[in-house]
């Protein structure tokens, strides 16, 4: 039994800002590299009726950079670098045998770039930290600029925290070959999105956070590279997440539980559940599986196949991402921390199928994607 | 993997210091070293009393402004806990309490008159001081004292700091106030051996730390014998005269700030109310009474 | 089977919203600030996850204001 004395001492020396846990701006410039393949799985030739068979191969480039400013600033550079080749699903119709069969975009397929770049600022107070970042990213056929700022209080002797944010995206989107195939020359979207979210130290080995995010996007929401893609011109996009994060100590590992639930007004609805085991091996070594299962439920207005004699302003889309299907995937990853250096590798799977969905799939897609990825990843401090 | 033991002597705060990390490169446990020991002198620079430049001085020269002085967060905070302690203790534990100093020459064992006891009373007590938005208004001839708290602050501060530049297994030892970040490589616990006032050479204790803090309070040095009784330079802010309780106490917690502050409240109080607390604490510790007796729990004897 | 597993996930989820709050001391808050009990515990792999599930499923969005948009959605 702890004495009355020893918790009031304890209170007050915990508040002390030399040991408090709370947020505190990093002591030390930090870069991290990471480099990832990305490759989906090709169809097979029963359901592509013409175009490539290849799917996506995309390779990712991350840089991050954060570095101490004065006492009570940080700040933290982010460049990334996406190089893409292969096709996307451009229309589906109905094959030789009824079923519906995907139209695989350009004989030579797509190559595509992305760039990105953000740079962001925080202030440390004495019982939180507030923030603010801008970025812009360019592809062949899309660009994008965005601004957020982002709060955070501790109350409660750093048990809650609350944090706040808003951003804003300014997006135009101008087609590729856009006068060969009659698709849009240029359009706009813009989205807004503000998220609010409560984190709870429960006991001495495990938190817990509660997050909920608006989005609202309006503009040019179609796919202009399908033929047939028009969905309304307006979204609004709720999620709530739930974290949960446990520490054992006889296992010298910690556990990551994380929930979402995800509505949309295009009618999609999806849960997510993801978990990982960061398991310690000795001070250097940690091993990390990850398990994720997805499924969602298909907007109003999908099919699967494409009807070019609806009127053009009915609302369809055969874009597999609308469709009602489940996802499940799973992953390891490898970290070996040696101080001032970090390393990462790291291996996933996911897979794809109308089959592992939660929700009633009226309206099967066949474009679902299976894809394996695999990351490097570095991390200097000095 | 192979780690080895880096070791760093300094003086600091009035006393030796010491930081002990294993790490794998030697350059890398440099810096790191280098960065603890400059969070501990930067303490010092900013709540030492004796430094004409410290913050702590800036604070007593303010003592009878009519505005008074705006406080940071750090000291702020430094004062919550001082407040904390002085009400746990019932106003022993009292950082205004220096100027008792002034009048007890422990060096020529002279007892000062009851007066000039009476007189330095009225200006101490934690209680006197006002606040006003973030500002702290002293009265007049009052002045504080963070000896008995930063020392300790200072230790669990560089120890967290270690922690996060990477360290693993690392002690830091203030003048006998330890703060461990982690265990031993092994694990192994750390065995902080605890000094006998009688005799210096031999320890009467020893205390195995996996992690937290250690602080010790004690009359190894100053103390004096007045018509046959023992008096301890800690003095009694309610009394004005030196405390004839526990002569040594050294406690074990998860922070060395609060193993200090309990130590220096356990010496405090009279013996049988220091050996009560320290026994309800549950935390392991070691005390030495007035009579010579070594008493405590969770130790090796 | 997969549809019946949809209640349970929310149950969990609120059993734990109610369990919250025992006073945590600062010194018992060792464990809780390790890197691997962070929220994210390595920014750019979830940088990147949200990226590709961005871009492979309908949903987005969730503990952060969302960035900017992406011609792969």
């Amino acid at each position: 039994m702890r004495s009355r004395s020893l918790l009031a001492l304890s209170t007050t020396a915990l508040a002390l800002p030399g040991i408090a846990g709370a947020d505190a701006p990093p002591l030390q410039n930090t870069l991290s590299y990471k480099i990832s393949n990305y490759k989906e799985d090709d169809l097979s030739r029963s359901e592509v009726l013409f175009g490539d068979l290849d799917r996506y191969d995309i390779d990712v480039h991350q840089f991050r950079l954060i570095t101490p400013v004065g006492r009570n600033y940080a700040l933290q550079v982010d460049a990334n670098y996406e190089s893409l080749s292969g096709a996307s699903p451009w229309f589906t119709t109905q094959g030789f045998d009824g079923k519906p069969v995907v139209n695989l975009s350009g004989a030579s397929g797509i190559r595509d770039r992305r760039s990105e770049i953000s740079v962001g600022g925080s202030y440390y107070l004495e019982n939180g930290r507030i923030g603010g970042n801008i970025g812009y990213s360019e592809e062949d056929d899309y660009r994008a600029s965005y601004v957020g700022i982002n709060g955070e209080r501790h109350f409660n002797n750093d048990l809650t925290t609350l944090a706040i944010g808003l951003s804003y995206s300014d997006d135009a989107i101008f087609p590729t070959d856009a006068p060969l195939f009659n698709r849009v020359v240029s359009a706009d979207k813009s989205s807004s999105s503000v998220f609010v979210s409560v984190s709870q130290i429960i006991d001495s080995v495990s938190t817990m956070q509660s997050a909920l995010s608006i989005t609202e996007q309006s503009g040019f929401l179609n796919d202009p590279y399908k033929l047939r893609d028009i969905r309304p011109g307006d979204k609004t996009q709720i999620a709530w997440s739930n974290s949960y994060r446990h520490f054992f100590l006889n296992a010298d590992a910690a556990l990551h539980l994380n929930y979402r639930y995800y509505h949309d007004d295009f009618g999609v609805s999806s849960h997510t559940f993801d978990m990982a085991w960061h398991q310690n091996l000795g001070d250097i070594f940690r091993l990390v599986p990850t398990v994720r299962y997805y499924s969602q439920s298909a907007a109003d207005f999908f099919t699967n196949q494409d009807n070019f004699l609806a009127p053009l302003r009915t609302y369809q889309s055969s874009d597999y991402r609308l469709s009602a299907f489940g996802a499940v995937s799973g992953g390891l990853g490898l970290i070996a921390d040696r101080g001032d250096w970090t390393a990462t590798l790291t291996a996933e799977r996911y897979l794809a199928n109308e089959q592992y969905s939660a929700y009633e799939v009226e309206q099967p897609s066949t474009a679902l994607v299976q894809y394996n990825r695999v990351s490097l990843g570095i991390e200097y401090s000095f | 993997m192979n780690l080895s033991l880096k070791r760093f002597a300094f003086t600091a705060m009035g006393s030796t210091c010491e930081m002990q990390i294993y790490a794998e490169s030697r350059i890398h446990a440099k810096t790191v070293i280098r960065d603890m020991a400059s969070e501990v002198h930067r303490l010092e620079k900013k709540y030492s009393r004796f430094r004409h430049d410290s913050f702590v001085t800036d604070i007593n020269l303010a003592a009878g402004k009519p505005m008074g002085i705006r406080l940071d967060s750090e000291t702020k905070s430094l004062f919550q806990h001082a407040l904390s302690c002085y009400e746990q203790s019932a106003g022993l534990f009292d950082i205004t309490a220096g100027v008792l100093n002034r009048i007890w020459d422990f060096r020529q064992a002279r007892v000062p008159s009851q007066e000039l006891i009476d007189q330095a009373r009225s200006h101490v007590g934690l209680h006197k001081l006002k606040w006003r938005q973030g500002r702290l208004l002293m009265p007049a001839g009052m002045e504080i004292d963070f000896g008995g708290i930063v020392k300790e602050y200072a230790a669990d501060t560089a120890a967290r700091l270690g922690r996060k530049l990477g360290v693993r297994h690392g002690l830091v030892n203030l003048g006998g106030d330890f703060a461990v970040i982690g265990p031993q490589p092994g694990p192994a616990p750390w065995t902080v051996g605890i000094i006998n006032p009688q005799a210096p050479d031999s320890l009467m204790a020893t205390i195995e730390l996996l992690d937290g803090g250690l602080a010790s309070s004690g009359d190894y040095e100053r103390c004096f014998i007045h018509e046959g009784k023992r008096y301890s330079h800690i003095l009694n802010p309610k009394t004005g005269w030196p405390c004839a309780g526990l002569r040594a106490v050294s406690i074990a917690a998860n922070l060395c700030t609060v193993a200090g502050s309990m130590a220096t409240i356990a010496m405090l109080q009279d013996e049988a109310a220091g050996i009560e607390g320290l026994r309800e604490s549950g935390l392991p510790h070691v005390y030495m009474t007035n009579a010579e007796l070594i008493g405590g729990a969770g130790i090796q004897v | 089977m997969l549809a019946r597993m949809r209640c349970p996930l929310l149950l969990v989820v609120c059993a734990l919203a109610v369990n919250a709050c025992t006073p945590v001391r600062a010194w018992e808050r060792g464990q809780l600030a390790r890197t691997e009990m962070a929220w994210d515990a390595d920014g750019l792999e979830s940088a990147l996850n949200d990226h590709i599930f961005f871009s492979k499923e309908a949903s987005s969005g969730g503990n952060s204001a969302a960035g900017g948009g992406c011609g792969c959605n």
